[in-house]
């Protein structure tokens, strides 16, 4: 079978894009001439803004460089720091939802929606758009090829959700995503190459929003990561609004508590926190300096880089603690390291740099522009994946452990973090009550003890379980983590076969359904599409159960109750009126609920006869 | 040894073939001494371990494979069973525990018992951990507790030779050995946790100072 898909290989084009979609700004690479080379079209930068600006006459939105052009005038329709809010439940996201000029809510499947002008986007489609445009970008610069392969950078510490939420970002952008890449390692693999290195490095990857420290060994053109550690929600973006304090404390007499609080006032202090940090980066003071023309009010002051550095200060600590237990899980000590890369544009602050190079008494590498190593990375492992190198091999690992929930809400760990990935991994259960038919998981991510303490992922319920005596059934539960740092899970009772497949979606996540739809809708009908389609789901699922009810209720109507047979037909009527009149979807779902209470008595009823048969031995099958 | 369906070399692992460079098809419960292409020893050679596995990496590794659905798929799962492999046998005490099973030794459920003369030791730390856990950080119960660190590290790399000696060469399957092992291993497990609630204390002490 080998052979003739391996010729496929080297014949396909060779081409494929690196995407480093990143917080603050978003940048593309691709493998040209021997080496790495960002994409950018004649006399413009490369770098695209990861901002996007929702103009007031309802016309297309206007991304990147355009859209931040606006932000200045009309911050009240501009979105920033989209990457914050990817796969992460509302709940866990107060400060970033205070900062966004629109109102927000999270949908039934506890994605969060951000409401412009009455169409719902979720933060995967606000991704897709900025994908969208960083390729359009790169693309002007190939004379007429469109790669759709890409590969596309994460932060090294996004969690299985955060990962599912920029693949179905990719998705949404009509890309097809060949790999999701660790941004520290990425960045490994561009000075890697350029130096052709052996030895023991340390990433430090200090974005606008998120912060990763990885350490790798690399000999003979493997890199392999020994560990990685990091904070999702740590970076420059900090060091902005610890200015942006200053500056609503200096206004707090003039303004009243709701203008300071307003998201458009915010994102204005935002952009003269963000001139006043890059200012400090190259000179001892600067000027922090916001006026508000509508209210005719004025703040400046004079930062010096001391001050800053106090501020900032508990921030670089976090990101050092992170650096301890990296290396601590590789078993390295800071002086086993022979190489420092600094990534990030965070890192062109002095005081950064200064502590990291303290912490590993080592100067760090700064040859490569921080801002383009990521995707410069990313273009190196999309060369590989289109088959151009077979010379060098990324081996990474997964951040966070992932794990089962077992009684009284502990975790029981099946992958460690920091396991090289992919990586399988089987383990054993079984059932804890007599004639137990089914077994509930849970399954979660995280390094806490309790289920509590951890992110959880997904449920699911293995079926099917023929009845025996406790203790008896056999399950296997295999958890897979593909190369994406993604989790695939299985479970199979091994006497019967009984098997279930869950992807695992996470709790708050988008369904293939849900992209799907998304990619199909139009902008205007898509809450519309979704409410009807639901509708229509909920009519065929009550279609199926009235068939089974009436089909079971044959052969065991004088078994049961009177009380019991009249709940059910009672319960049938209502929910063949209900099909019969659709369109109200609330309705729909209570009737379908309603037949399944109703029908409890009857299931169990039937369990008790297969029970009965499994016992006398016959087939299951016969019953 | 068995030989590739492609080219007919012999293999060094059934998870591919060096010299195709390609994943094969394999029974998914494979040994992980028979995916890294070792012999079962409980004194195997860390380094030699990596290299091997990383020689593997290089023939089947699914970056290598993304033009190709069913190559990558397979893979995929291939290089999912080297490297929890890898996993397994990369720390001592992983590896001993699979050897004890898989030569039909008893599981933790089975035998849960410490070695006998470890006992009374264990009492002790109990004692002191419990003391330290409800007495204040930077107290006096807290000091003694956290001074038995070097104890508990020093019976540990003790235990850990043991288990080693008792498994290297490999006892017969089903032999008493294998029980002995398995007390042993039960004793450093209560040692990982023992200095992982030491550990614990230590961060709250320097927190709270």
């Amino acid at each position: 079978m080998g052979y003739i898909e391996l010729n496929v290989l080297n014949n396909q084009s060779s081409l494929a894009m690196g995407i480093d979609l990143g917080t603050t700004n978003s940048l593309a690479a691709v493998w040209k001439d021997d080496r790495p080379v960002i994409v950018h079209p004649e006399g413009k930068s490369g770098s695209v803004p990861s901002v996007i600006h929702f103009p007031s006459d309802g016309k297309q939105p206007d991304v990147g460089r355009a859209g931040r052009d606006h932000a200045a005038a009309s911050p009240e329709r501009t979105l920033f720091s989209i990457k914050r809010l990817m796969g992460r439940p509302a709940a866990d996201l107060t400060d970033e939802l205070a900062r966004i000029p629109f109102p927000t809510n999270e949908g039934s499947d506890g994605v969060l929606r951000i409401d412009v002008d009455g169409r719902p986007f979720t933060p995967q489609e606000l991704s897709a758009l900025i994908l969208s445009r960083v390729h359009d970008h790169g693309c002007r610069a190939l004379s007429g090829e469109k790669p759709e392969r890409v590969v596309i950078t994460v932060p090294a510490y996004f969690d299985d959700a955060q990962r599912q939420a920029t693949r179905d970002a990719a998705r949404l952008a009509g890309l097809d995503l060949l790999r999701i890449v660790n941004e520290p390692t990425a960045a490994c693999l561009a000075y890697g190459l350029d130096q052709e290195k052996s030895g023991t490095v340390a990433v430090y990857d200090l974005g606008g929003g998120t912060f990763d420290v990885s350490l790798l060994s690399i000999a003979d053109g493997v890199f392999k990561v020994l560990s990685t550690a990091g904070d999702t929600h740590l970076g420059g973006d900090d060091f902005d609004y610890a200015l942006v304090d200053l500056i609503v404390e200096g206004l707090r007499g003039e303004l009243s508590d709701e203008e300071l609080a307003d998201p458009g006032f915010l994102t204005g202090a935002r952009l003269a926190a963000e001139r006043c940090k890059h200012a400090l980066s190259t000179d001892p003071q600067a000027d922090l300096h916001m006026v508000l023309a509508s209210r005719g009010v004025t703040f400046h002051r004079t930062i010096t880089r001391e001050e800053f550095e106090d501020l900032i200060r508990p921030f670089v600590e976090r990101t050092l603690d992170n650096c301890r237990r990296a290396l601590s899980d590789a078993g390295v000590e800071p002086g086993e390291i022979d190489d420092v890369i600094l990534v990030g544009g965070s890192t062109r602050i002095p005081f950064v740099r200064k502590s990291v190079e303290s912490f590993f008494g080592r100067i760090p590498h700064t040859e490569l522009n921080p801002d383009e190593v990521v995707a410069l990375g990313a273009a190196v492992q999309a060369h590989i994946l289109v088959g151009g190198n077979r010379d060098m091999l990324l081996l990474d690992v997964i951040p966070l452990s992932l794990g089962l929930e077992t009684v009284g809400g502990a975790v029981s760990k099946l992958v460690t973090r920091n396991s090289t990935i992919p990586c399988s991994v089987t383990e054993g259960f079984t059932t804890y009550a007599e004639d137990q038919t089914g077994i509930d998981f849970h399954i979660v991510q995280g390094e806490r003890e309790m289920v509590s303490d951890c992110r959880s992922l997904a449920k699911f319920q293995l079926k099917g379980i023929p009845p025996m005596p406790a203790g008896m059934a056999r399950v296997a539960v295999r958890f897979h983590v593909d190369a994406d740092g993604l989790l695939t899970v299985s479970a199979r009772e091994e006497s019967t076969g009984a098997s279930t497949r869950v992807e695992v979606e996470p709790m708050s996540g988008l369904s293939d359904e849900e992209v799907e739809r998304m990619l199909l809708a139009s902008v205007e009908h898509a809450e519309e599409d979704f409410a009807v389609r639901r509708a229509a789901d909920l009519v065929t699922e009550i279609g199926t159960m009235r068939t089974a009810t009436a089909r079971s209720l044959e052969g065991a109507r004088e078994n049961l109750d009177l009380e019991t047979l009249q709940d059910i037909e009672a319960a049938l009527e209502t929910a063949e009126a209900a099909t019969i009149s659709p369109g109200d979807a609330a309705a729909l779902q209570s009737a379908r609920d309603e037949l399944e209470r109703a029908t409890l008595p009857l299931a169990a009823l039937l369990m008790d006869d297969v029970a009965k048969a499994a016992l006398s031995g016959k087939r299951l099958e016969d019953v | 040894m068995t030989t590739c369906p492609h080219c007919g070399a012999e293999l060094e692992t059934s998870l591919g073939c060096g010299a195709c460079q390609v994943p094969l098809e394999v029974t998914p419960d494979l040994d992980p001494f028979a995916a890294l292409g070792l012999a079962p020893s409980a004194a195997l050679d860390v380094e030699d371990l990596k290299a091997k596995h990383l020689k593997i990496s290089r023939w089947i590794h699914p970056d290598y494979f993304a033009a190709s659905p069913e190559l990558r798929a397979l893979a995929e799962t291939n290089t999912g069973h080297l490297n929890a492999a890898l996993e397994t046998l990369e720390e001592p005490m992983r590896r001993a525990d699979h050897i004890v099973s898989s030569l039909a030794g008893p599981s933790d459920a089975e035998v849960k018992d410490m070695p006998q003369v470890f006992l009374m030791e264990v009492l002790e730390w109990n004692e002191a951990l419990a003391e330290a856990r409800a007495a204040d950080p930077g107290s006096a119960q807290r000091e003694t507790a956290l001074g038995l660190k070097p104890d508990l590290e020093s019976q540990r790399s003790e235990r850990v030779a043991a288990i080693t000696k008792l498994l290297d060469p490999l006892p017969d399957s089903g032999s008493e050995a294998l029980t002995t092992a398995r007390l042993e291993l039960n004793a450093v497990r209560y040692l990982d946790r023992a200095l992982g609630e030491l550990e614990s204390l230590r961060l709250a002490d320097a927190e709270a100072r």
